[in-house]
């Protein structure tokens, strides 16, 4: 039993690394554009679809099929800005929200149309790696690598580069940084640029793990908007950190009754959070 | 040469600003005056794009910037500091300077590497004698360093003019010296514009060569300091307030 519950421990570090990647995406949409992209979650799905494509149906390698789906999710992230986000930028909170949730459907369905119901999915054998009486998949190590490394490169991007600290002015004060000469909308194109490479990013580590289907996405949005709202929305740090509290509390509780009631556990939590801190574990009350 | 073009504003049914007309010769240091809730605030606000006016255009080097966005105006070379000085609180001292090194001046995000941007913006720090460390956050700072902070952020925008905003206010009378000087100083070394709205009026009518009253939105006189300080209307204006 102790075994079982350490190696849960440990997957739901290593879950946490990803779901942190996919909360940052979220989360620096919400804090720089400062709406919520109600479909993720379907973007991720949607890129896994494009890397099994790429790959399946185009006989691209695989990992040069997931650098285009990558790069084909950074499109549809400045689509998404040029055709939803760039004209409810001044429209009421619910509209865009309405919006946004909508393509959760255009999404879905046009995921439906093109690939089918079916499940979908890459096979590939990773070897597992053994500690004693400890197992891990490999998958899974790479995806929690992969992702810390990730947000390593982003945290530098957004702290050490000119183009970081225009997004960080944009996201902190709008008026003061158009007054400093930097045009959002620039940086609004670059952030869902950069939150729609995530998703496909999110998405690469996936395949390994995972078979995709037209609802594959929906789970993950919910568990990005709790880990984002958990953390404090906007609060990259917070995201971080709630994401690998919500990875190891699933994951252990699933080990000890059943995935289902892991997932009720989360969501209790992510309750509970909102009665006591509303703003959420590092938020600031707005 | 700045010109405000029969500028109109209005807020729902009140009109901040009614037909105001008036220019900025190069070079020239400008005081906008007026009671609270004169439209002085409202008129920085026009100029600088933060909104357009109802009516009326506004020129600069004959090129029309009413309707323009705040950005294309910075770039235009039109600076301002907010009459409460608001630093981007996650972002240091440098960091904030750097802001307008970087993106104040057209395509300079390009030409720039991290250490001329970093160069650039203690000079500008140095220029308005903030003397702090720039890599901590302007969290903890006095009104004073605020103040100069807010100017150093300005400046790094390199504009041609500069609209400052009440930049006295909520000082100490070392700190109001201090603040006047870097206006001077402005103008002297970098032989900059400045339209300078002011509540502390024995500063500002020492320093500046010119003044603009408004009054309910409305231009009420345009002269030397000494002139308007003896017109009938502008006593009659403030009469009460000061």
């Amino acid at each position: 039993m102790f075994e079982q519950i350490l190696m849960a421990l440990i997957n739901g570090i290593l879950l946490g690394g990803v779901l942190a990647l996919l909360a940052f995406g979220l989360n620096l949409i919400f804090g720089v554009v400062k709406i919520i992209h109600m479909a993720y979650g379907q973007f991720v799905m949607l890129g896994f679809y494009f890397i099994y494509t790429f790959h399946t149906s185009w006989h691209i390698p695989l990992l040069l099929a997931m650098a285009l789906g990558i790069a084909a999710m950074g499109l549809i992230g400045i689509l998404t800005q040029l055709l939803v986000i760039n004209p409810l930028l001044n429209a009421p909170r619910l509209n865009q929200l309405l919006a946004l949730a909508s393509l959760i459907i255009v999404v879905e369905n046009l995921a439906q149309v093109i690939w089918g119901a079916d499940y979908r999915g890459i096979p590939l054998s990773m070897p597992i790696i053994q500690f004693g009486e400890i197992f891990i998949r490999s998958s899974f190590l790479i995806a929690f690598i992969g992702a810390i490394v990730t947000l390593w490169f982003l945290y530098l991007f957004l702290n050490r580069t000119y183009l970081g600290l225009g997004i960080r002015a944009v996201a902190q004060d709008l008026e003061m940084a158009k007054g400093m000469g930097i045009n959002p909308k620039v940086i609004y194109y670059i952030t869902l640029m950069t939150g729609g490479a995530l998703s496909g990013l999110v998405a690469a580590f996936f395949v390994p793990i995972y078979t995709v289907h037209p609802h594959f996405g929906a789970s993950f949005t919910l568990m990005a908007f709790v880990i984002v709202v958990f953390g404090g929305m906007g609060n990259l740090m917070g995201g971080f950190i709630s994401a690998f509290i919500i990875g190891i509390v699933t994951s252990v509780t699933a080990v000890l009754s059943s995935k289902e009631v892991a997932d009720i556990v989360a969501l209790l939590m992510f309750i509970g959070m909102m009665m006591v801190r509303p703003e959420g574990l590092l938020g600031t009350e707005s | 040469m700045l010109e405000i073009n029969h500028v109109t504003k209005m807020f729902g049914g009140i009109s901040a600003l009614a037909d105001v007309s008036f220019t900025v010769e190069d070079g020239s240091f400008v005081g906008l005056i007026g009671p609270n809730g004169s439209g002085k605030t409202t008129m920085f606000n026009v100029i600088s794009g933060a909104f357009p006016p109802s009516q009326g255009r506004v020129f600069f080097d004959d090129q029309e910037i009413s309707g323009m966005k705040p950005n294309a105006i910075c770039h235009m070379g039109i600076a301002r500091t907010f009459q409460i000085p608001q630093p981007i609180k996650s972002l240091t001292v440098a960091e904030n300077v750097m802001l307008g090194a970087v993106f104040g001046v057209k395509q300079a995000v390009r030409r720039y590497d991290a250490r001329r941007a970093w160069d650039e913006a203690r000079q500008w720090l140095e220029f308005v004698g903030l003397k702090m460390d720039p890599d901590s956050l302007p969290g903890m700072m006095t009104a004073g360093d605020l103040r100069k902070l807010e100017m150093a952020r300005a400046l790094a925008t390199r504009p041609k003019i500069l609209l400052a905003d009440e930049v006295l206010s909520g000082l100490n009378r070392d700190e109001l010296k201090e603040a006047s000087q870097i206006l001077q100083k402005a103008r002297e070394q970098l032989g900059m514009t400045i339209i300078w709205v002011e509540h502390i009026m024995h500063v500002l009518m020492r320093l500046v060569e010119r003044v603009v009253v408004l009054n309910h939105g409305v231009l009420i006189a345009d002269g030397e300091p000494a002139e308007v300080s003896k017109d009938e209307g502008v006593i009659e204006a403030y009469l009460g307030q000061n």
